[in-house]
């Protein structure tokens, strides 16, 4: 199967290192403390977070830093199929672990101890990639919430098809086969909290794919930066500063 | 949930939302005395509804509805099945309401909100209703067929509310029934074991050779379409669709749901304090 034509052209009509089109939107969900919708191309996804607020489980409660809970849902629709458990099965299950163990690592959780903070996502859409969506909507949905951060989490993944590496995967080149590498970073401080692989991959190959993924998360980190910054000005307009 | 007065003045601002968070059945009464409510509605006034159709595109039919800030999005996805031998030309329609813990600060992840099934219940009873005498329902079940004794369609409708201030019903309602007036049936032909297979939209280098049966995809026929609205009773005041604030501390609440020709399809009010039969009327 021909997943980029020798024109260089791939499935969807773009170049192999170009991502598909980015799209956010912040404070969606009222009623949470915090919020975003994020868009890659086809993929959409909604974050809400909830927090810091009170430890729900007595016993889990931690004394010198917050409980970070994360919660990853797929509804019936999103995909192609219809599925039958939208969440509690593994996939959900071990993303939602991925997720939290990647937000954890950049909140300051020690600024607020005995508290909770839950991040709920869930993918309205899926077109690949919903995992580095998914991230992206939750650094979002943290800023927007106030909660202190080292600095924003960005996501992306990247491939290896028909010798080629490939930027933001959809899921008609992720159903493929070949190697999908996706990797989360902190962009001011150029530190990896997120670096997964399936498939194989030789070493020098996987540097470069690994390479491209990072520029595609400083992109997205860019338009984070840009939506923030806009979503700033409206409160400030809307205080009448 | 803004500073209740325009000029910032900030002493008094603090006072406003600590009083509607310590006393908020005092806070809600005095609105009520001036016959207004905290968002600055009249008592007998909704709130803005908008309604997108086609929001999932991998749906066969979808809708966003919302109404102020509750969000819910109905999807609703078609498979073939055989259908029962009782009734051997009637499709079957499954109703589900989930509400994520995405929605509200309330419902926590693992043990789902006490009103979920409340309303996936009422939902289902409006969408299927069937009176003996009349035919009362939204959707004719027959509709559903497509050939007897040995094909039908299943529709499973899916809501996700994705955003809870009030009147959960009301857009549940609106979004299931947005949906399936967006509904198309999906192309459908047989297959070599001759058996009914979903022939999906876009052809692929025209492998298959397969005749789509139904090639215009048609639009399910809906009978009579339900609107609701919900209203909650407090002494004297009827409030018309609350918000989830004003749900929490009004003591009942009154869900009316009436079709298109004005009928009254139906009355539900769930247990709380008794009051006069023609005031709940009117």
């Amino acid at each position: 199967m021909e997943y980029v034509n020798p024109e260089g052209i791939r499935e969807d009509g773009r170049r192999p290192l170009e991502m598909r089109h980015l799209h956010a939107e912040i404070g969606t969900v009222a009623r949470a403390d915090g919020s975003a919708v994020f868009e890659m191309g086809n993929t959409k996804v909604i974050a809400a977070v909830y927090g810091p607020r009170e430890v729900q489980n007595r016993s889990q409660q931690l004394n010198d830093q917050a409980l970070v809970r994360c919660e990853y849902t797929m509804p019936n629709f999103s995909t192609g199929d219809r599925m039958r458990k939208p969440k509690g099965d593994r996939r959900s299950t071990e993303i939602s672990l991925v997720i939290r163990q990647t937000m954890e690592a950049c909140i300051l959780t020690h600024l607020m101890p005995r508290s909770q903070i839950d991040i709920y996502v869930q993918v309205l859409s899926a077109d690949g990639g919903t995992r580095s969506a998914c991230i992206n909507a939750a650094t979002l949905a943290l800023a927007d919430a106030g909660i202190p951060m080292r600095d924003l989490v960005t996501s992306c993944s990247a491939g290896y098809l028909n010798s080629t590496p490939l930027l933001d995967l959809s899921y008609f080149e992720d159903s493929a086969g070949g190697p999908d590498v996706t990797v989360g970073i902190l962009p001011k401080l150029d530190k990896v909290t997120l670096l997964q692989m399936d498939a194989r991959l030789p070493i020098d190959i996987f540097e470069i794919v690994v390479q491209l993924a990072t520029e595609g998360c400083k992109a997205v980190a860019n338009y984070i930066h840009e939506v923030l910054l806009e979503n700033t000005k409206q409160l400030e307009y809307r205080r009448g500063l | 949930m803004g500073p209740m007065n325009g000029s910032g003045d900030l002493s008094s601002e603090m006072e406003v939302d600590a009083f509607r968070r310590l006393f908020p059945l005092w806070f809600h009464e005095r609105h009520l005395l001036e016959s207004i409510r905290p968002d600055g509605r009249s008592l007998g006034r909704a709130r803005d509804t908008t309604l997108a159709l086609g929001a999932v595109a991998s749906a066969d039919g979808s809708a966003l509805a919302k109404i102020g800030c509750t969000t819910m999005l109905a999807a609703i996805k078609m498979e073939v099945m055989t259908p029962t031998v009782e009734s051997p030309d009637e499709g079957c329609i499954a109703v589900e309401f989930h509400m994520p813990p995405i929605c509200s600060a309330i419902v926590r992840p693992g043990r789902p909100a006490e009103v979920a099934p409340v309303v996936s219940k009422q939902l289902s009873d409006t969408l299927l209703r069937q009176v003996v005498m009349t035919f009362s329902g939204m959707i004719d079940l027959k509709d559903l067929s497509l050939v007897s004794g040995k094909a039908a369609w299943m529709a499973y409708l899916d809501i996700y509310c994705l955003d809870a201030d009030g009147a959960l019903f009301d857009t549940a309602l609106l979004s299931a029934v947005a949906a399936f007036c967006h509904l198309k049936f999906p192309m459908v032909s047989l297959n070599d074991d001759g058996r009914v297979v979903v022939v999906s939209g876009e052809s692929k280098g025209g492998k298959s050779g397969k005749e789509a049966v139904n090639k215009e995809q048609r639009k399910l026929n809906l009978i009579s379409i339900p609107f609701s609205l919900t209203c909650t009773l407090h002494n004297n005041y009827i409030l018309a669709d609350p918000t989830a604030e004003e749900e929490s501390i009004m003591e009942t609440l009154v869900t009316v749901i009436l079709d298109s020709s004005l009928r009254l399809v139906s009355f539900y009010k769930p247990g709380g304090p008794v009051l006069a039969f023609t005031s709940a009327v009117m």
